[in-house]
């Protein structure tokens, strides 16, 4: 299983625009994706903006995406991107 | 069917209208955006359910059936840190459609060289899920759209 850590570098956190378009990149991808907080605690669906947003991740926390299966990769590589972009 | 209700009075403009390509392409979700009324007002709950998120400048509330609907108040209003907000419920409460969550000052965000139009949004919604979607001039509590 892959699997890439990123920590959150948008003032608002994983909130509004940095998790809409972390979702939209992951609902593109075919293979089922979750993140969690690297703390751990609840996993969530990484293509519901309503449970990224539940999530609550704040600027400076750290996640853990996981996704598996072809192209597992490229994608986690986007998702960390997005989600390390400030 | 959920109804969701305006959450501020002004003039429902629809998401296009808003100053923000994440909000106006429809990417954090379907909806419309109200072009509030200036002047202080309070933000009320589009629809029953639990406060899953508030902060000063947005809140979240989930109904009963899981489906969230975001309100934002304003754009770029995330940089005030609550400044010009207050707090009229807290997080994890239950509220009904229609009760007061943030007092606010569209007016006041404005002369602060930002925009006040509100996004409300349906989230995980697939676009042709909302429907009857208000235009023109609403009150707090008006019905705004429906998702089905």
């Amino acid at each position: 299983m892959g699997e890439r850590k990123a920590t959150v570098a948008a003032e608002v956190g994983l909130h509004a625009r940095p998790a809409a378009t972390f979702v939209q990149t992951a609902m593109k991808a075919p293979m089922d994706i979750s993140v969690a907080k690297v703390t751990g605690g609840q996993r969530v669906n990484g293509k519901s903006i309503l449970q990224i947003m539940a999530l609550d991740v704040r600027q400076g926390e750290t996640i853990v995406i996981t996704a598996e299966g072809e192209g597992a990769e490229e994608v986690l590589d986007q998702l960390a991107s997005i989600a390390s972009t400030p | 069917m959920t109804t969701v209700l305006a959450p501020v009075e002004g003039a429902a403009v629809g998401l296009a209208a808003v100053p923000d390509p994440v909000f106006s392409a429809g990417m954090v979700g379907p909806g419309t955006a109200i072009d509030p009324l200036r002047g202080p007002g309070k933000a009320v709950a589009p629809i029953a359910g639990k406060i899953m998120k508030l902060h000063p400048h947005a809140y979240v509330i989930v109904g009963d059936d899981g489906k969230g609907v975001l309100v934002h108040l304003g754009i770029d209003t995330v940089q005030l840190k609550g400044k010009g907000f207050q707090l009229l419920a807290a997080e994890g409460d239950r509220v009904s459609a229609g009760q007061p969550v943030v007092s606010w000052d569209p007016a006041a965000i404005e002369a602060g060289g930002r925009s006040p139009v509100c996004p409300v949004v349906a989230l995980d919604a697939v676009a042709g899920a909302v429907t009857d979607v208000a235009r023109g001039a609403v009150h707090a509590g008006d019905e705004l759209f429906r998702w089905t």
